[in-house]
C-alpha cells in the first residue's frame, strides 16, 4: 500500500525520532512510504488564532503537495483533524473546496491508519513497562478516533496500561493557548501531571506531539521520573521472530 | 375574560426578519422531523410494564409508592394518612373522589375540600395542612411523574403547600413518557381548545442540590410524596 | 452593566481565581459529579435509546425555530394576548426594566418574589425594582444565598452559588439572617424554607424567567426542583415572565424533546421535579393563580447573531453542559469570565451580547479542546464559534506583533523552500539556549512557555536528509 507521510512541523523540528519510527513501522507493515517535499505546516496555529487568510495559504500549499497521494498518514490526531477543516476553510473558493475535501478524505492519523485501513491490531511490538495513555482532545473529539491507539497498545507485549483519571480533560496545550493563557494552561497541565503520577506509571504514551511537548515539558520541569513517548516509539520496538 | 395587549411587536419582529435576510414570514409549516427518538421509549410496553416502570422511577425520586385496586383504595389511603401522621388533609374539588367512593374517607378525616367560594380561607387551611390529596390526570412511566391540569377547583396549592402530597394514579392513565401527554395537549390546541392555566408535571418531593451538590429533600414544596397506583383496568 | 461581573481586567480576574483554592476544588468536584450524573442520564441510559438521536432531534428543532423566529414570536404573542396576557417586546435591557417598573408602580407593589432567572440578572432587574422602592426576594436556594451575601454574583448558570461551600453559606446566614444552626445542607435548606415561606404568600408580584415558551398555545414552561417557581407563580396576583427572544418552541411536541434534553444535560435527571406550564387563562375566581400575566420578550443584543455565522449560538437552552466539562472553567471558575454567562457558551455569547470591547478576550480562554461541542445537547459547534470570534477580533485590531508573526507564518507556510529554511535554521536560532537537551528559559513568547515548562531542543539531525538516505538504503 502506498502511503505519503505528513510528518508535521513539530516532528520535523523537534521529534525526528518519532518521524523515523513512524516510517519504519509503516514499512514493516508492508507500506511503501514516500515523503512529498512540498509539505509545510498544516496551518492550525494561524487558524486557531483567528488568522484565517494565513491558514488558507498553508492549506493550499498542503493540498497541492499531497493531493496526488493514495493515503496520507500523520503522527498527529490534531494535524489530521486540521485537514478535515480545509474544505470549510476554503468554502468560498470553489476551485479549492473539492480538492480540500479529497485530501481530507484520504488523511489518517497514524494509529487510525494501522487499525482501520491496514486492519492490523498487533504490530508485534514489545515494551515491558507500566504505562498510561493520554488521549488527545482533537484525536478523540474532532477526528472521532477513540479506540485505535488502545487496540494497538493492548497487543504490545509486556506493556501494562493503567487507565488515566480524568483522561478526557485537556492537558492545557491548545497551541498558542499555552502561551497566551499561560497561567491557566499551567494549572491544566499540572492537574494532568498529578493524574499521571497517580497511576504510578513509568511511561506516558501519547499520539500527539503538541500534548507531548506540553506534558513532557512540565514533567521535566518538575523533575518527575516519568518518560514521555509517542505511540510510534512504542510500536517500533520488536519482538524477535515476529513479523 | 380580560383582553390582553401587545406592545412594540411590529418593529421588533420586522427587525428579526430583516436580520434573517428576508421579508416577514407569514406562514410556516412545521417540518416532518427526521429524528424522533421520543416515540421509541417504552414503545409497546404493557400496562403492567408501564406501572412497574412508573413505580421504580417514583421510588428513585424518594417517593413512597402504594399499589391497590378500586375496592381497597379507601383503606389504602387511610393507611397512608396514618403513616404520614394524620393532621389536616386537603383535597382537590374533583368528581373522581366521589366516583372512587372516597367521600366517606374525606368526611371521616375532616378533610378540607377546596372550594372557590371560600376564597382565601382555602389557602389559610392548606398552608397549615399536613397532606394534600389529588388525582393525577396522567402519569409518566419513564420518570415517575404525575400530571395535573390545574384550574379553580383542581387548585395548584394542594400539591404544593402541605408537608406531603398524595397523588392517586389510575393505572390506565400511565403512559410511557411526556411525549404522549404533549401529543394529546398539542392535539387539543389544534382543535381550538384553551389549555388549563397550569399544567404541572410533578416528580416527587421538592429538592435542591445547590449546597455542595448534596441533594436535600424538601425545599419550598412538599417534603414527602406518595404515589397511590389504583388498578382500574 | 448587569451582565458584567467586576471591573478588573481579564488576567487580574484569572489571577484572583487561581489563588482561590476553595473555589477551584469546588468547581472540580462539581464538574466531576455533574459529568457522572449527566452520563448516567444520557449516553448510559438505555431506556431512552440513542442519546445522539436526541441531540440531533434537539438540533433540528432549534435550527428550524430560529430560522423562523419572526413567525413563532408573532404566534406566541398573539396566543398569549388572546387569552388575556400582556406582551411587551423589549429591544434593550432598559426597555425591559422600565416596563416592569411601570407594572410594579401601577400595582403599587411592595414585595416581589423571584424564581431563578439568568435573563433577569442580565438586565439588572433586581436593582431596577429596588430603585423604585420594591423589596425583591430571590427564592431559588442558590440565588437566595447570593442575594443575602450582599448581592454576590452567579458563577454558574444552573447553580449560581457553586463557588460557595456550606461553611461559607452558614457564616453568611449567621451574619445576615441570624441563623444559629450548623453547616449541614439539610439544616441550611430548612432555614431558607422557613425564611421564605410567608413571603411567598404575601408577595404582590412574582417574577420568573422562561425555559421555553410554546408558540402554539402561549404557554410558559418552567423547569425547577425546589418548588419555588410554583410558589412564585401561584400566590401573587400579578406574574411577570422575562424571556430571551430565542427561548421558544413551535408546539408541545417540540417542548417535550427540549425538556428531556435540558433535564438530563443540566442536572442528570430524567425530568426535573417540576415542569410547570403556565398559560394566561385568567379566571376571575381562581384563588391561587395570578389574574394578570405579563410576558417581556427581550432582544438586548441577541439579534446581532441572527443571519450570521453565530446564529446557532441562539440555539442554547442554558443547560450548562458545556460549562460542566470545560477544563478552563474548571480552574478559573465563573467570576473570572467577567460575565454572568460563563464557560464556553459564555465566551461565545458574551461578545455577541456585549461586544468585543468588553468581552473580546473571552474567546481566547479556551484550549479549543472541543469538550463543549461534544457535550452540547443541541449540537452547537461551540469551539468553532470561538475560532470565528478570534477571527473577528484580530480583524478589528490593528497590526500587532502576533499579526506580524502570523503573516510571516503565512508566507513561510506557503513556500516549502522558506519552510525548509525555517526548520533548518531552528537549531541555529535555539541552539545557544539548549542545556541538557531542553530549553529552560527563552525570549519573547517562549518566555511564557518556559515560565511553566521546558521547551524541547530542536532535533539535531535533518529528517528530510535521513529519509533520503533511508530510502536509498532500502532500494539497494
Amino acid at each position: 500500500m502506498k502511503v505519503s507521510l505528513f510528518v508535521t512541523c513539530l516532528s520535523e523540528m523537534f521529534y525526528q525520532n518519532v518521524a523515523k519510527d513512524v516510517v519504519e513501522v509503516l514499512e514493516r507493515l508492508g507500506c511503501e512510504v514516500d515523503f512529498p517535499r512540498g509539505q509545510v505546516c498544516c496551518g492550525q496555529p494561524a487558524y486557531n488564532s483567528g488568522y484565517r487568510k494565513d491558514a488558507q495559504k498553508a492549506a493550499k500549499q498542503m493540498i497541492s503537495s499531497l493531493e496526488n497521494s493514495e493515503h496520507i498518514v500523520t503522527p498527529s490526531g490534531s494535524c489530521a483533524a486540521m485537514f478535515k477543516e480545509y474544505s470549510e476553510l476554503l468554502k468560498d473558493e470553489p476551485a479549492w473546496k473539492g480538492r480540500a475535501q479529497a485530501v481530507a478524505d484520504k488523511t489518517y492519523e497514524f494509529t487510525q491508519f494501522i487499525v482501520n485501513v491496514l486492519k492490523i491490531e498487533d504490530v508485534g511490538a514489545e515494551y515491558p513497562a507500566r504505562a498510561t495513555y493520554h488521549t488527545s482532545c482533537h484525536m478523540t473529539r474532532l477526528l472521532n478516533e477513540k479506540e485505535a491507539p488502545f487496540k494497538l497498545l493492548k497487543n504490545v507485549k509486556g506493556l501494562e496500561l493503567i487507565p488515566l483519571e480524568n483522561s478526557y480533560d485537556c492537558c492545557g496545550f491548545g497551541g498558542t493557548f499555552a502561551v497566551k493563557m499561560a497561567p491557566i494552561s499551567e494549572q491544566m497541565v499540572d492537574e494532568k501531571v498529578r493524574h499521571i503520577e497517580d497511576t504510578a506509571a513509568n511511561v506516558l504514551i501519547a499520539a500527539d506531539n503538541g500534548c507531548m511537548m506540553n506534558i513532557k515539558g512540565r514533567i521535566d520541569r518538575k523533575g518527575k521520573p516519568i518518560e514521555v513517548k509517542h505511540i510510534a516509539q512504542i510500536l517500533n520496538t520488536r519482538v524477535e521472530g515476529r513479523i | 375574560m380580560a383582553v390582553g395587549t401587545i406592545h412594540n411587536k411590529d418593529a421588533f419582529i420586522n427587525k428579526i426578519s430583516s436580520k434573517l435576510g428576508r421579508d416577514r414570514n407569514e406562514s410556516v409549516i412545521l417540518p416532518k422531523w427526521e429524528h424522533r427518538p421520543q416515540f421509541e421509549v417504552l414503545k409497546g410496553a404493557s400496562s403492567d410494564e408501564l406501572a412497574a416502570a412508573f413505580k421504580n422511577n417514583s421510588l428513585e425520586k424518594s417517593t413512597y409508592v402504594v399499589e391497590t385496586d378500586a375496592k381497597n383504595l379507601a383503606s389504602a389511603l387511610e393507611k397512608v394518612i396514618e403513616k404520614y401522621g394524620g393532621g389536616q388533609l386537603v383535597a382537590s374539588n374533583d368528581q373522581r373522589f366521589t366516583e372512587y367512593g372516597l367521600d366517606e374517607l374525606l368526611k371521616q378525616t375532616k378533610a378540607h375540600v377546596w372550594n372557590p367560594v371560600l376564597g382565601e380561607e382555602n389557602i389559610a387551611v392548606t398552608k397549615k395542612a399536613n397532606i394534600g390529596m389529588f388525582f393525577s390526570d396522567a402519569a409518566l412511566a419513564e420518570s415517575g411523574t404525575v400530571v395535573q391540569f390545574n384550574d379553580k377547583d383542581i387548585a395548584r396549592s394542594i400539591s404544593l403547600l402541605p408537608m406531603a402530597y398524595v397523588s392517586i394514579i389510575p393505572k390506565s392513565t400511565i403512559v410511557p413518557r411526556m411525549t404522549q401527554v404533549a401529543q394529546a395537549i398539542h392535539k387539543s390546541v389544534e382543535e381550538g381548545n384553551n389549555l388549563a392555566t397550569c399544567i404541572n408535571f410533578i416528580s416527587g418531593p421538592s429538592n435542591s442540590a445547590d449546597i455542595e451538590m448534596n441533594i436535600v429533600i424538601g425545599v419550598h414544596g412538599p417534603v414527602e410524596a406518595v404515589h397511590v397506583i389504583v388498578n382500574d383496568m | 452593566m448587569a451582565m458584567k461581573i467586576g471591573d478588573k481586567p481579564f488576567f487580574d480576574r484569572v489571577d484572583d481565581a487561581l489563588e482561590d483554592n476553595f473555589m477551584r476544588n469546588a468547581m472540580a468536584e462539581a464538574q466531576d459529579g455533574l459529568r457522572g450524573r449527566k452520563l448516567k442520564a444520557t449516553v448510559e441510559d438505555e431506556q431512552i435509546g440513542d442519546w445522539e438521536e436526541w441531540r440531533s432531534a434537539g438540533e433540528e428543532i432549534r435550527r428550524h425555530t430560529l430560522e423562523n423566529l419572526d413567525y413563532y414570536l408573532n404566534q406566541l404573542s398573539e396566543n398569549f394576548a388572546r387569552q388575556g396576557g400582556h406582551v411587551y417586546f423589549a429591544e434593550t435591557a432598559e426597555d425591559a426594566t422600565r416596563y416592569i417598573q411601570d407594572v410594579a408602580k401601577k400595582k403599587n407593589a411592595k414585595k416581589i418574589t423571584k424564581a431563578k432567572s439568568m435573563v433577569t440578572e442580565e438586565i439588572g432587574l433586581n436593582q431596577a425594582l429596588e430603585e423604585i422602592g420594591c423589596d425583591v426576594y430571590e427564592t431559588d436556594l442558590a440565588e437566595y444565598i447570593l442575594q443575602i451575601d450582599d448581592h454576590d454574583r452567579p458563577s454558574h448558570i444552573v447553580v449560581p452559588s457553586l463557588h460557595k461551600n456550606k461553611e461559607k453559606i452558614r457564616d453568611t446566614f449567621r451574619d445576615k439572617a441570624n441563623y444559629t444552626g450548623t453547616s449541614e445542607p439539610c439544616e441550611l435548606t430548612a432555614f431558607a424554607r422557613s425564611q421564605l415561606r410567608e413571603t411567598f404568600l404575601e408577595a404582590d408580584i412574582g417574577v420568573t424567567g422562561c425555559n421555553f415558551a410554546v408558540a402554539e398555545s402561549g404557554t410558559i414552561s418552567l423547569v425547577t426542583n425546589e418548588g419555588n417557581a410554583n410558589m412564585v407563580t401561584t400566590f401573587p396576583k400579578t406574574q411577570i415572565t422575562v424571556m430571551g427572544m430565542e427561548r421558544l418552541v413551535p408546539t408541545w411536541e417540540e417542548l417535550d424533546v427540549m425538556i428531556n434534553l435540558l433535564s438530563r444535560s443540566a442536572v442528570g435527571q430524567k425530568i426535573t421535579t417540576y415542569v410547570t406550564n403556565l398559560t394566561p387563562q385568567l379566571e376571575e375566581d381562581s384563588i391561587d393563580a395570578p389574574n394578570e400575566f405579563h410576558l417581556v420578550i427581550l432582544d438586548a443584543g441577541r439579534s446581532n447573531a441572527l443571519g450570521t455565522e453565530f446564529q446557532s449560538a441562539l440555539h442554547c437552552i442554558r443547560c450548562a453542559a458545556c460549562v460542566n466539562v470545560c477544563p478552563v472553567y474548571r480552574h478559573i471558575g465563573g467570576h473570572a469570565y467577567g460575565s454572568i454567562y460563563q464557560g464556553p457558551i459564555g465566551a461565545v455569547l458574551s461578545p455577541i451580547l456585549g461586544g468585543y470591547e468588553e468581552y473580546g478576550e473571552l474567546p481566547y480562554a479556551s484550549s479549543l479542546c472541543a469538550a463543549c461541542t461534544e457535550a452540547c445537547p443541541v449540537k452547537i459547534p461551540l469551539h468553532e464559534h470561538l475560532i470565528k470570534h478570534r477571527e473577528n477580533y484580530v480583524e478589528k485590531k490593528g497590526m500587532t506583533a502576533e499579526k506580524m508573526a502570523m503573516k510571516t507564518f503565512g508566507i513561510g507556510a506557503s513556500s516549502p523552500a522558506l519552510f525548509k529554511l525555517a526548520v533548518k535554521g531552528m537549531p541555529a536560532v535555539l541552539g545557544p539556549l539548549v542545556k541538557d537537551d531542553s530549553i529552560s528559559s527563552g525570549p519573547g513568547p517562549m518566555k511564557l512557555w518556559t515560565s511553566v515548562r521546558e521547551f524541547p531542543a530542536p532535533g539535531k539531525g535533518n529528517f528530510r536528509k535521513w529519509f533520503d538516505d533511508h530510502k536509498k538504503g532500502r532500494n539497494q
